[in-house]
This record gives C-alpha cells, sequence and structure tokens, in this order.
C-alpha cells in the first residue's frame, strides 16, 4: 500500500528508488503500454474524480473540472503517446550526434488545491512516460481526491506490470517534512505547482526543480478586434471553473473609442459592473491587504456569491463581478491577480496608453506567465507580443484554456506552465515529458578540418586580430 | 535635442529622438542644472524618445537624487521605452507616469 498516514520520508525514498531502477529496465513498448492503462483509468474516471474534487475543496465548477481531467488525460496522452522517451530518441549520422533517453529519477510532485484531480492525472501521465517514479503531495484541502486519482492510476499501471511503488502519495505533511523530502539525495526533481512560497522552497532545496510564477494576465481588445467575439471568449475563460486558472485574464483594457461596444458586449453576456463604491465594498471581501494577495476564502467562488460577501445586490444570472479600475499597483488591490470571476477593467486613451498598461499590469505580479490580445492586425499583435514578458503570448482565444494549450492553440497540454526567469523558472515552455528526461549524447568523431588545417602557432601572434585570424581560418585551400 | 518649457506648475524637459550615450551625455550637466535651479517639480517628457542607453538612465537617477522621487516624473514615455524602465526596476525608484 503507497499510501502513508504518517510520512515516512526514508521509507518512501527508498521505495521510490527501487522503482526507479526498475523502470530503467523498461522498453518504450512496455512504457507505453503503462500509459495508455493509465490514461484510460483516468478518463474513465473524469467525471467522479471532478465531483470529487468540488465536493471536497468547494472550488470552481465540477463540471468544468470534467474538461480539466479530459485535457490532463486525452489531450496530454494524444500529445505525448507517440514521443519517443525509452532509449535512443534521435540519430543524427552526419553530424554524428546520437540522443539517448534517460529517466531522471524519483519526482516530488507538489498537486495545489486549485486543480486537484486534474494536475495529480497530468503529472503522473508525463513522469510514466519518461520512466520515473512519483510522490505526490497533495494540497491539505484536497488530499482524498488527489490521493484517490493516484490510486486510480497506480492500480491501472500495476496491471501493465509497472514497478512496484512507481506512483506513491503521501498523507498531509509538515512544512519541515516536506523541505526534508525536497532535499533529500535520492529524490531528483521536484515539480512544483503551487504558491510562490512553495515554488521558492523548492527551488531552495538543492534539488533540481521546477515551478511556475503567479499570474496577473492583462488582456487587450484592440480596435480590429471583432469585440462581441472576444467578449464572448473572455466571458468563457474568466468564469471557466469559477476563474481558478493561473493564465485566466485578470484585467481587461480597451481604447476609450471602443469602451462603450465592449461594456455593452460584456453587460449582454452577463457581466455586472460595480460602481466605485461596490469596489470599494469587494477590495477586503477578495484581497489581503496585509499579506497583499487575494483571499483564499473566495477563491473559485461564483461572481454571485462573491457579491454577496460583499453585501452587493447582483441578478442572480451574472457571471463575471467587473471592476473599473484607473492605476495598477499595490495602491489598486484589485489590480493584483484574484483567480475567481473578478476582472479589473481599464479604459486607455490610445493604444499607447493601452500598451503601457499591459505592462504595468504584466509586471504587477505576472511577469513570464501569460498575456492576452484579441486583434486582427497582425503589426499590433507583433506590437503587443514584443513588448510583453509572457511565455504564453495567446491570441484570439480565451487565455485560460488557451495558456494551458491543446484545445485553442498547439502549444503543448499542460498543467504546469513555465514562466520564465522573470517568474523564477528555467524556462517559458509548458512543461511536459520532454522536461522529465536527461538526454545523453553519443558525439562520434567528426574533426573540424579548418581548425586540423589552421597554423595554431598564429594564435600566439598577437599582432593578428580576430578578424585576421577569422580570414585565416575560413580560407579556401 | 531637450527642451525646456514650464508647463501646469512643473518644469517639462521634454527630450527627442534616440537618448544614446553620446546625446545623454552632452545634455547631463545641462538637464541637472536645470533641474537644481527650480522649486517645481520635474518632469522628463519621452513622447519624442524611443530609444534609451544607460547613461540616460543615469541622467534620471541623478535628477530624481537631486530633486526627490516625490518631485519627479516621466510622463509620455512610449511602451518600449516604458519596458526598459519597468525591467531595470526604475518604477520602483521614480514616478512613471
Amino acid at each position: 500500500m503507497s499510501h502513508m498516514e504518517d510520512v515516512d520520508i526514508e521509507k518512501t525514498m527508498a521505495k521510490a528508488a527501487r522503482a526507479a531502477a526498475i523502470f530503467s529496465q523498461l522498453d518504450q513498448e512496455h512504457t507505453d503500454r503503462i500509459v495508455r492503462a493509465v490514461y484510460e483509468a483516468g478518463f474513465k474516471n473524469r467525471v467522479r474524480l471532478a465531483k470529487m474534487a468540488h465536493e471536497e475543496t468547494g472550488i470552481g465548477k465540477w463540471q468544468d473540472k470534467v474538461l480539466k481531467n479530459v485535457i490532463a488525460t486525452q489531450l496530454v496522452y494524444e500529445d505525448i503517446k507517440d514521443e519517443k522517451t525509452v532509449g535512443i530518441i534521435s540519430e543524427d549520422r552526419q553530424r554524428g550526434i546520437v540522443e539517448i533517453a534517460q529517466p531522471l529519477g524519483p519526482i516530488f510532485a507538489i498537486i495545489p488545491v486549485t486543480n486537484p484531480t486534474s494536475t495529480t492525472l497530468f503529472k503522473i501521465l508525463i513522469s510514466l512516460k519518461t520512466r520515473n517514479p512519483l510522490i505526490i503531495r497533495p494540497h491539505r484541502n484536497a488530499a482524498g481526491c488527489s490521493s484517490e486519482t493516484a490510486r486510480i492510476c497506480y492500480e491501472a499501471a500495476l496491471k501493465e506490470d509497472a514497478p512496484e511503488d512507481c506512483i506513491q502519495w503521501v498523507g498531509e505533511m509538515s512544512r519541515a517534512q516536506t523541505q526534508s523530502m525536497m532535499g533529500h539525495k535520492h529524490l531528483a526533481l521536484v515539480l512544483a505547482t503551487g504558491g510562490p512560497g512553495l515554488v521558492q522552497a523548492a527551488y531552495s532545496s538543492g534539488t533540481p526543480a521546477i515551478g511556475v510564477g503567479a499570474g496577473n494576465v492583462p488582456v487587450f481588445i484592440d480596435k480590429s478586434a471583432d469585440i462581441p467575439f472576444a467578449v464572448e471568449q473572455i466571458l468563457l475563460s474568466k468564469t471557466f471553473d469559477n476563474g481558478t486558472v493561473c493564465a485566466s485574464e485578470q484585467a481587461l483594457v480597451v481604447e476609450q473609442s471602443i469602451a462603450s461596444d465592449v461594456v455593452a458586449a460584456m453587460q449582454a453576456q452577463k457581466a455586472y459592473f460595480l460602481s466605485a463604491e461596490e469596489s470599494a465594498r469587494l477590495e477586503p471581501v477578495v484581497f489581503d491587504r496585509d499579506k497583499g494577495n487575494m483571499m483564499a476564502s473566495i477563491v473559485g467562488k461564483s461572481a454571485v456569491e462573491i457579491a454577496g460577501r460583499a453585501n452587493i445586490e447582483v441578478p442572480e444570472d451574472t457571471r463575471l463581478l467587473v471592476t473599473p479600475q484607473t492605476g495598477v499597483g499595490d495602491a489598486y488591490p484589485l489590480s493584483s491577480e484574484i483567480l475567481a470571476p473578478v476582472l479589473a477593467f481599464y479604459k486607455a486613451d490610445n493604444f499607447t496608453h493601452a500598451v503601457n498598461l499591459c505592462i504595468d499590469l504584466n509586471f504587477h505580479g505576472g511577469i513570464g506567465h501569460t498575456a492576452s490580445i484579441y486583434a486582427n492586425d497582425e503589426d499590433v499583435i507583433r506590437q503587443f507580443a514584443l513588448l510583453m514578458n509572457a511565455g504564453r503570448i495567446v491570441v484570439n482565444t480565451p487565455s485560460s484554456q488557451g495558456g494551458v494549450g491543446g484545445i485553442f492553440n498547439t502549444l503543448r497540454p499542460s498543467f504546469t506552465l513555465g514562466c520564465g526567469t522573470g517568474g523564477k523558472n528555467i524556462t517559458t515552455d509548458n512543461i511536459t515529458a520532454k522536461h522529465l528526461l536527461n538526454i545523453q549524447r553519443i558525439a562520434r568523431r567528426r574533426v573540424n578540418d579548418r581548425f586540423v588545417r589552421f597554423d595554431s602557432r598564429l594564435y600566439f601572434d598577437e599582432s593578428l586580430d580576430a578578424g585576421a585570424i577569422e580570414g585565416l581560418f575560413n580560407r579556401n585551400l | 535635442m531637450v527642451q525646456f518649457v514650464e508647463k501646469s506648475g512643473r518644469l517639462v524637459c521634454v527630450f527627442g529622438g534616440r537618448m544614446d550615450t553620446v546625446t545623454s551625455t552632452e545634455m547631463e550637466d545641462e538637464v541637472c542644472k536645470q533641474a537644481q535651479g527650480t522649486t517645481l517639480p520635474v518632469a522628463f517628457d519621452l513622447e519624442g524618445v524611443d530609444y534609451v542607453t544607460s547613461m540616460f538612465l543615469r541622467v534620471c537617477m541623478r535628477v530624481v537624487k537631486d530633486v526627490g522621487k516625490e518631485r519627479f516624473s516621466i510622463i509620455h514615455v512610449h511602451p518600449a521605452v516604458k519596458k526598459v524602465f519597468k525591467i531595470a526596476g526604475f518604477d520602483r525608484e521614480m514616478n512613471i507616469e
């Protein structure tokens, strides 16, 4: 039994190390059979797990969590199933380079409360595909559904003769235990999807880590955009699972000249525009000024429920609360990331002002994550993209689903979105199986003829500068 | 290169073109002299500026030091230049409108 109430780190790591050893013998065909079986088991349970997640956490909508589970199984499986991840994966005879894929070793996977079953399914699939044993650490408020997800996957894997303990899941861990696990000498990687504190702890552990950064996604509707379409897509995205996706829109920026059209289109989509007084009442309900971040209690709650907590009367069918803002930064708490159906709204004087606002929003807690634009003018799209610091700039696309990839674009489907160095991550990629491999390279002898022919004594002649050396080095004989 | 005008109760330094090392060095002393010689708030108008070097950032820092953060602002900045100030962390050192 891989479930431990009292986490014994040494025992867990010893089991993981043994699983890694057995895993290293598996060939591609056997590995793929295990992945297929796990995908099918996860997919089969997509609705039950979604309902479990919703009931246990009270976050989001179970119907949307079903779709998240579908992305994490069907779309992720489709994306990785034909990838070579075992043994020789490429051979370039001309360059004399052969690449060999090797597993990393045991991975410690931290699971967020916002996507407790989908992120578990996703991390299990990409880890098994790369023959890495996985230790799942669920969020304390979602331990039941994440553990059940892991159990289902583990049973399916064992039926295909996967290594014993290739998937383990642990009970509640203290901060010290988590740190001890992350720094364990037998651990190969921490796959940290969670809050900034946890990700920082992962990076400080001394074990290689792939983390994520926080988001604060600006979305800009340009004059050239199809406004009703853009608004429909933004509502689809920002209300998806009640706004729990870190790539969801946080602030909408439009030019003054189209603002009234956008407002009308949003109201037609059941967005409720708050007055200044209502925004002031909303702020302490959704944002903790002392801590400088969103209130955990409103994450993934519906617009109507949040409005109720702020004593704001809204129509029963309200889908989104929109709060007009005039500035960005600590003095404007509602310009920060709020993982709920609450959207800041800005009117800009012109394009330059609009892009400046988006830069401010992007740098206010969301560096490296995602930015969004609706436009039909290629120049505008390029200008915008060049000025954002975002791993993903999604175009005419709902950013929640667009950032995750696989539905509205060809980004690799992922529940761990790299945010680059701005987000303190090593990559801006959507993390997937390829990031969980050590690639060995056989380098055959391919002599650089120019170097061999070149009279190396010339390097000692200090009168020859780089240009002179290059000329001689590259001269045809 | 740079023009000085009093507008809306502040000394506005209007720059134009590329604020490269040579240009920034040439006007540094004059800009600082003007800033030190006024009791008005000072604003750098960058509407006509599409490129800045570290020398121009140095001029900004000198003026902030001379007149104080609360009396200095950067206005009408283009997004490409704004991004430079953001990356450099200057948005914490000075007011960028």
